[in-house]
């Protein structure tokens, strides 16, 4: 008997005006078919908006179907009667980790539900032990979720659903707040639940890579259900995904572009070991005698290339350092005696796990932090002098702060835009004129202009945050994150703009961010951040050649330049130096007698 | 700058009075107030003062900690000390200017600022001892007679309990839109009071939104794990009391006895 089964379902959220009538209908789930077995693990794709959210309320009889019927494991949620009974069945994880934990102590939010039902107290006892246990947070039963980080705070929200004994669990892109760490940790737990309980996992996501190990997978669009396999016969038809505006695996991608290229490689490649492997059947050179091993890029030239031109820098920093709380015993270095030149018309792409300063890091450029040691020049200027005017600072030094759309508060997008210019006292006309420009430059459509903030979509919110910092005209943009939360269509417009604006107008920019597919695609040099102080710093290949210490940092290279350093270890002669697709489809190609 | 606000703030640490149950504690204060409004001399203030010192040798809270509560408070202290120093009635000890000091005055002072400061310090030990969670749920079964009455206690514990974990995060939250608006220019610190209400609108605007998305989120996270309000739940920690809440509960009671009776012989 299947656990989840859907036969016809539809949802529609329907708009009602103040008097009650229907002012617009809007369908988000469009005859779901789909049927679910007992112990599998099954993905669910697709992109903000698609749909797949609605389906996990539903299964959890948050929502009931306006059309059609959905089975939990044999309960048609619609009953009234069952809604205890199937929340108890198939547990939810939601998005937000803050969002979803209720109680100020880790061991007492996982009773939470327990608690709900009504079971005995040394039951609960027993199970929220159990529950922690297998997700691994056991050490942290007495600490305050506020001081858990985002993923360890997911694995417990995990463990909360764990304890309700459900048989199935669904986890509505529990790791699209997270950064790398802390999506491996959950991942891991996730599997190993399947695995060794049993459970069946329902995992809603836009991650590709995290697909890949998954019994079944189903691709939604606009509300509908229009491929459904396995991951490799979904990741087989790389061309159909890219047109419905989703992703593939790296590795896969790269297999397809080889394959187009006329390389005879299997149809659909979902790891880096299949992918080596088939390379390696074919006739590539050899590495001849002693070159073996080599490595030929060199992370200190950058560094040393920059005392040359000094002339062009933007910022310094001299020897900067800020401690959190100096002389109390929460006194945390965040910053540790930094030295930086930032040149004009540089892209640089700061990376780092979750408190390695990043952040810290680049509040500092535009002077909201203020460094507890060594000093900062903005054009040759101390920006710490007493008649330096740091709101001007400010606006010079632009900053996108992590989910941006956070401080929209105007009435309409347009006066949102608005803000920055007219606090920096331009008359009316200059205002409505760089706000004009700033929408355009983010290509916002101009029918949202007038409309309020809180009623677009995520993407489009998060356009018109970045426009009301552009509008600004600041000569440095810094963007912390700018593609947190967004699907990879999303990501892939942001990244595409921010690219856009730095190439056409020249404008320095400086991207934070812990995806290295990412930083790798578009930046010119990498500022690796570890324990707040840079680590590497150099080009993108420069930097990714030094893998093997970036993973000790609990960062990774881009999954090709894996893939490259393998066939190099195989012993084939290509450089293993490429971060992009397209770089090391050339090398290998190169490489092919 | 907001990170330094702390509310109910709870120090860990293993002592008598972290182990005992949130009831006795909250009784205890209810008698500690009463008491220390009741004493009206020398000696009955002493007895408060010797059981309240008595108290927080007992709770191993480093005394530093709770003077530091007091900080806060400083100028309402010294403001409503000299309001009853240089503005009672009575037979005029020194006078100079406008203002003149009474006996009375005096009296009052002191016993006013001694008051207000032993009921900081006293009640203070209770959240410092006490998990917030511990307390709400003291007194959700404190209270729970009134349940009779219709109040629905169940759901004011459990707003409490939601409030005071959320208050941490939002306190963030307005610390990261002020840095997003003041990288935008915002201003904040300068301009008259109008002037500076008007600024508070690009960061409280926000905060309410951010604050409904939340409480949207934590009530289909609360729904999902099938909360369905205070009937039929049971506790992982059910408060049940101990022989040592009993002796506790014995030494309250000697200490209202004594208190009274020597109230009555003085």
């Amino acid at each position: 008997m299947s656990i989840i089964k859907s036969k016809e379902l539809v949802h529609e959220y329907i708009r009602r005006d103040e008097e009650g009538n229907v002012e617009s209908i809007q369908v988000a789930l469009d005859h779901v078919n789909l049927n679910v077995e007992p112990g599998q693990f099954i993905s669910i794709l697709g992109h903000n908006g698609s749909g797949k959210s609605t389906f996990a309320k539903h299964i959890n009889a948050l929502l009931t179907p306006s059309e059609g019927t959905l089975w939990v494991d044999g309960m048609n949620t619609s009953d009234d009667e069952y809604t205890f009974a199937v929340r108890q069945t198939a547990g939810m994880v939601f998005q937000n980790p803050d969002n979803q934990i209720i109680a100020s102590v880790v061991d007492e939010d996982v009773a939470f539900g327990p608690e709900n039902i009504g079971v005995p107290t040394n039951e609960i006892v027993e199970r929220v032990e159990r529950a922690l246990k297998m997700v691994g947070m056991q050490k942290y039963k007495n600490h305050s979720p506020n001081k858990l980080s985002g993923g360890q705070k997911q694995r417990v929200a995990i463990a909360g659903v764990m304890a309700m004994e459900p048989k199935c669990i669904i986890l509505d892109e529990p790791t699209a707040m997270l950064d790398p760490d802390g999506r491996a940790d959950v991942l891991r737990a996730v599997h190993e639940l399947n695995r060794e309980k049993g459970i069946t996992v329902i995992l809603i996501t836009h991650y590709m890579e995290e697909v890949v190990d998954s019994d079944y997978v189903f691709v939604m669009e606009k509300g509908k259900v229009f491929a459904e396999g396995t991951p490799r016969e979904i990741f087989k038809d790389v061309e159909l995904l890219k047109e419905h505006s989703l992703d593939v695996p790296q590795v896969t991608l790269l297999a397809h572009e080889l394959r187009k290229a006329g390389l005879p490689l299997p149809e659909c490649i979902l790891t880096r070991k299949e992918l080596v492997d088939s390379l390696s059947k074919l006739n590539l050179k050899r590495i001849e005698g002693n070159q073996a091993g080599a490595s030929p890029a060199d992370a200190n030239k950058a560094a040393a290339s920059n005392d040359n031109q000094v002339n062009n820098n933007v910022l310094i920093l001299d020897h900067a350092s800020y401690k959190y709380s100096p002389g109390t015993a929460y006194e945390v270095t965040a910053l540790d005696d930094v030295s930086l030149s930032i040149k004009e018309g540089e892209f640089i792409g700061i990376i780092g796990h979750t408190g390695s300063g990043k952040s810290t890091l680049v509040q500092h450029l535009n002077g909201l932090i203020k460094a507890t040691e060594g000093s900062i020049y903005y054009r040759g200027q101390d920006i710490y002098d007493k008649d330096y005017d740091i709101k001007d600072l400010r606006t010079q030094v632009g900053m996108v702060f992590q989910y941006p759309e956070h401080q929209l508060f105007e009435t309409t997008v347009f006066k949102d835009v608005q803000f920055g210019p007219k606090n920096q006292g331009l008359d009316e006309k200059e205002q409505i004129k760089r706000a004009y420009e700033a929408l355009g430059l983010v290509k916002l459509p101009e029918e949202f202009f007038l409309a309020s903030p809180f009623e677009l979509s995520g993407g489009q919110k998060r356009r018109a945050a970045i426009a009301g910092v552009i509008a600004m005209k600041p000569a440095v943009l810094i963007l912390d994150e700018p593609t947190a939360g967004l699907d990879p269509k999303g990501r892939d417009d942001i990244l595409g703009l921010i690219s856009d604006m730095h190439q056409k107008r020249g404008d320095t920019v400086i991207l934070v961010s812990h995806s290295m597919e990412d930083v790798a695609n578009y930046v010119d040099r990498i500022i690796v951040m570890d324990a707040g102080k840079p680590a590497f710093d150099g080009t993108p290949k420069e930097v990714f050649a030094h893998y093997k210490e970036l993973e000790k940092m609990g960062l990774a290279a881009p999954q090709v330049t894996y893939v490259m350093h393998d066939l190099r270890d195989a012993g084939f002669d290509v450089d293993a130096s490429a971060t992009t697709v397209e770089e090391a489809k050339e090398e290998i190609l190169c490489c092919v007698k | 700058m907001l990170r330094e606000i702390t509310l109910g703030q709870y120090y860990p640490a293993e002592s008598v009075l972290h182990s005992l149950d949130p009831r006795v504690k909250l009784f205890s204060t209810l008698v500690f107030i009463i008491t220390l409004f009741s004493a009206d001399n020398v000696i009955l203030f002493a007895i408060v003062l010797v059981t309240l010192f008595g108290i927080i040798k007992l709770s191993h809270v480093p005394f530093s900690f709770m003077v530091k509560g007091l900080r806060s408070i400083i100028v309402l202290l010294v403001i409503a000390g000299l309001f009853n120093l240089l503005l009672t009635p009575g037979r005029t000890l020194v006078s100079f200017w406008i203002f003149s000091i009474s006996d009375v005055g005096l009296k009052n002072a002191v016993l006013m600022t001694s008051r207000m400061v032993l009921l900081i310090v006293g009640t203070s030990i209770m959240t410092l001892t006490t998990t917030p969670n511990q307390l709400t749920d003291g007194l959700e079964k404190s209270l729970g007679f009134l349940k009779k009455l219709n109040v629905p206690v169940h759901e004011i514990a459990m707003m409490m309990s939601i409030a005071l974990r959320f208050i941490p995060i939002l306190i963030e939250e307005t610390d990261k839109i002020m840095k997003a608006q003041m990288a935008r220019g915002a201003d904040f610190e300068t301009g008259g009071l109008i002037k500076k209400a008007k600024n508070m609108v690009p960061l409280l605007v926000p905060l309410f939104v951010s604050a409904f998305r939340r409480a949207n989120d934590l009530s289909y996270a609360m729904e999902a794990r099938c909360y369905n309000g205070g009937e039929g739940r049971t506790k992982m920690r059910p408060l049940k009391y101990g022989s040592l809440d009993q002796r506790a509960y014995i030494c309250i009671v000697s200490y209202i006895i004594i208190f009274y009776a020597v109230k009555v012989v003085l």
